[in-house]
């Protein structure tokens, strides 16, 4: 285990390096210019030379590579270009909104994804099984930005069931995210719908199925002990290689619906050239993506005794 | 001994693809959904051809045309004035899906929209299969540094969260060096900056996937005896690579193709909304984008004549995709 996690730690550094290169280099050469959109269109040279020292910008390349090494290593990306704010408190205060959508969002949809996939696979080559396999590929050809549009206009506009926009702290965000939380539902149950329902399958051919069957086991009993502890494996195992994609938010919901979390902190970073959140962001997501992944690895180990963290 | 060798002999030869035609042709839905793929692509290609001929003569686009020939008395340009109007039959055919708040007929657009969703969906996975396609090969047969070097490249690139890459490369293809260099290219008065603009992003994000599954399977493919036998013949690396590894991955390539193609399509509906997409020609993107102002405004039928042209597309290619998997799975020999 100890050997395990210290090499996969070292092999994440050189991922790390190359993560900051690529993303440096790409906003270094495609992002606006940050002095010109701090200070307008006519600025005076002496302002934008100052700027341009205080923010690092003065330096060739290679000296901001340095300087955002240096930044990951302390973990400290100083404060937004354009609001100032530290970016630890942005990243505080989007992080409570984003979970609040997600974390329920993502409990609710892998569960019934579950639930229908176990009834489709104990129904298999039924018309049940073939409607709902037509009805979850259907659903994913829905555009995502589509069910957004629609459900906002319909639920929230037309029928004023929800609030259409916005969000308030604490419990009274309540109401505000129900929307998001059932249309994220949608888009995802699926997609997850139909993998798991090829994870039960693939179960459901093994020896010890027909072993289980053979000894008068019933059906149900044999799907709901036997088969999905075993399906438990990959199930757990994708839903940790989900958790970092639940952190970093879906900025497409959080945009239109008002929602001030760590997607639409990205978004609005991205649109203007905010590099130190962008840093912070790049780093935030492929940490959490290389943690989660060992993650996954280990449930994967400990899940399954046959397997061996090698 | 001599039944055998002319039962041999007379046999039907069948080779794996006409045995997976025949598992496809199983399938009634799969049948009818590639009838569906087919129309589609009949008309996209029709809308290339009638924008290239417009180009070619120097004539403004069909979808530009003006209302006066559509039956309409209006000025077109008037978003908050009702000049829009629903469909209705008596605007026949070019009014038939009514007018956008721009005043121009959503048929118009959601058929040219066609032609826009198979250039990104089939140029952006041409791009990005052969690159997944190219590189899983050289560090699956290849493996040491060239391994070694594929792997560290794509577990990096998946490293970062997708919108930063694909909106960063985005941004790159359209405003930096690239863009410039794109507009002096004569292909560029026929595929515009946004549409190259996707295809690259595409191309650029998503060939990890098919990377990660071809070198995996050139790994097992590799210790096969007919790869020692070709090594043993004295074939080069690149002629074993290509013409006997290759045939027996490619089944993987196929069905990562329809994947990619549905990603496009609907990656191209995104980078649209966000402004790093279309924007010179109409697409589906474009149309989906309007409608969050012209919903507002009780303009329900562009959206629904762009979210029902991309729903059927990606569906019957996702359909597609699925039965094509199905069959080119030799283990569900049946």
């Amino acid at each position: 285990m100890i050997p395990f996690l210290l090499r996969r730690v070292l092999y994440s550094i050189p991922v790390i390096l190359g993560v900051a290169l690529i993303v440096l280099f790409l906003f270094d050469v495609a992002g606006g210019d940050p002095i010109q959109i701090k200070l307008g269109k006519n600025p005076d040279p002496i302002d934008v030379a100052e700027l341009r020292v205080e923010m690092g910008q003065d330096k060739p390349f290679f000296g901001k590579y340095v300087d955002f090494l240096g930044q990951i290593a302390t973990v400290d990306f100083g404060t937004s270009w354009f609001t100032e704010t530290p970016i630890r408190t942005i990243f505080a205060r989007g992080i409570v909104p984003t979970l609040s959508l997600t974390m329920p969002a993502f409990l609710l949809g892998a569960g019934i994804a579950v639930a229908l996939a176990l009834l489709v696979a104990f129904y298999r080559g039924s018309m049940l099984d073939k409607a709902m396999t037509l009805l979850a590929i259907a659903a994913i050809s829905i555009s995502s930005l589509v069910y957004i549009l629609v459900l906002q206009w319909l639920l929230a506009d037309r029928w004023k069931l929800f609030p259409i926009w916005g969000y308030e702290r604490g419990l009274g965000s309540l109401t505000f995210i129900v929307l998001p939380i059932l249309i994220w539902v949608l888009l995802s149950v699926g997609t997850d719908m139909r993998y798991f329902r090829t994870v039960a399958l693939e179960e459901i051919g093994r020896d010890y199925v027909r072993t289980a069957r053979s000894k008068g086991v019933a059906e149900g009993k044999i799907l709901f002990t036997h088969v999905l502890r075993n399906c438990a494996i990959p199930i757990v195992t994708r839903c940790a290689i989900i958790v970092p994609f639940l952190i970093t938010g879906s900025f497409l919901l959080e945009i239109f619906f008002g929602i001030p979390g760590l997607g639409t902190v990205l978004y609005e970073s991205i649109k203007s050239s905010d590099l130190p959140v962008i840093k912070a962001f790049t780093m935030l997501g492929t940490v959490l993506y290389i943690v989660f992944n060992v993650v996954a690895d280990i449930l994967y180990a400990a899940l399954d005794p046959r397997i061996r963290l090698s | 001994m001599t039944v055998v060798t002319e039962t041999l002999a007379t046999a039907e030869v069948r080779s794996p693809w006409r045995e997976a035609w025949r598992r496809y042709r199983k399938d009634r839905f799969a049948k009818l959904f590639l009838v569906m793929f087919g129309v589609f692509f009949l008309l996209a290609v029709t809308a290339q051809i009638i924008e290239f001929v417009e180009i070619g003569q120097g004539n403004d686009p069909t979808y530009d045309r003006s209302l006066a020939q559509m039956g309409y008395e209006v000025s077109p340009g008037k978003m908050f004035e009702e000049t829009h109007h629903a469909p209705t039959l008596k605007a026949f055919p070019l009014g038939i899906l009514g007018l956008n708040w721009n005043g121009k007929s959503v048929l118009l657009h959601v058929f040219h929209g066609t032609k826009v969703a198979f250039v990104v969906g089939f140029w952006g996975s041409m791009l990005s299969v052969l690159i997944g396609m190219t590189l899983g090969l050289m560090a699956g047969f290849l493996g040491k540094f060239a391994d070694e070097t594929v792997v560290y490249l794509y577990s990096t690139l998946a490293s970062i969260p997708y919108l930063l890459l694909m909106l960063a490369l985005a941004f790159i293809f359209r405003e930096g060096k690239v863009a410039e260099w794109y507009r002096d290219l004569w292909i560029a008065k026929y595929v515009s900056l946004g549409l190259f603009n996707i295809i690259m992003v595409i191309g650029l994000t998503y060939w990890v996937t098919l990377c990660r599954l071809v070198r995996a399977e050139v790994l097992k493919v590799r210790e096969l005896d007919y790869v020692n036998a070709a090594r043993s013949l004295g074939f080069g690396n690149f002629r074993i690579m290509f013409k006997h590894v290759l045939p027996n991955v490619f089944h993987l390539v196929i069905i990562n193709f329809s994947l990619t193609f549905v990603i496009a399509i609907k990656s191209e509906v995104i980078l649209t909304f966000l402004g790093v997409g279309v924007d010179k020609e109409p697409s589906w993107g474009q149309m989906i984008s309007f409608a969050k102002n012209e919903l507002m405004r009780g303009i329900w039928w562009p959206l629904a004549a762009a979210g029902a042209m991309l729903f059927l597309l990606t569906l019957s290619v996702n359909y597609v995709g699925d039965a094509l998997r199905d069959a080119l799975d030799p283990k569900l020999k049946d």
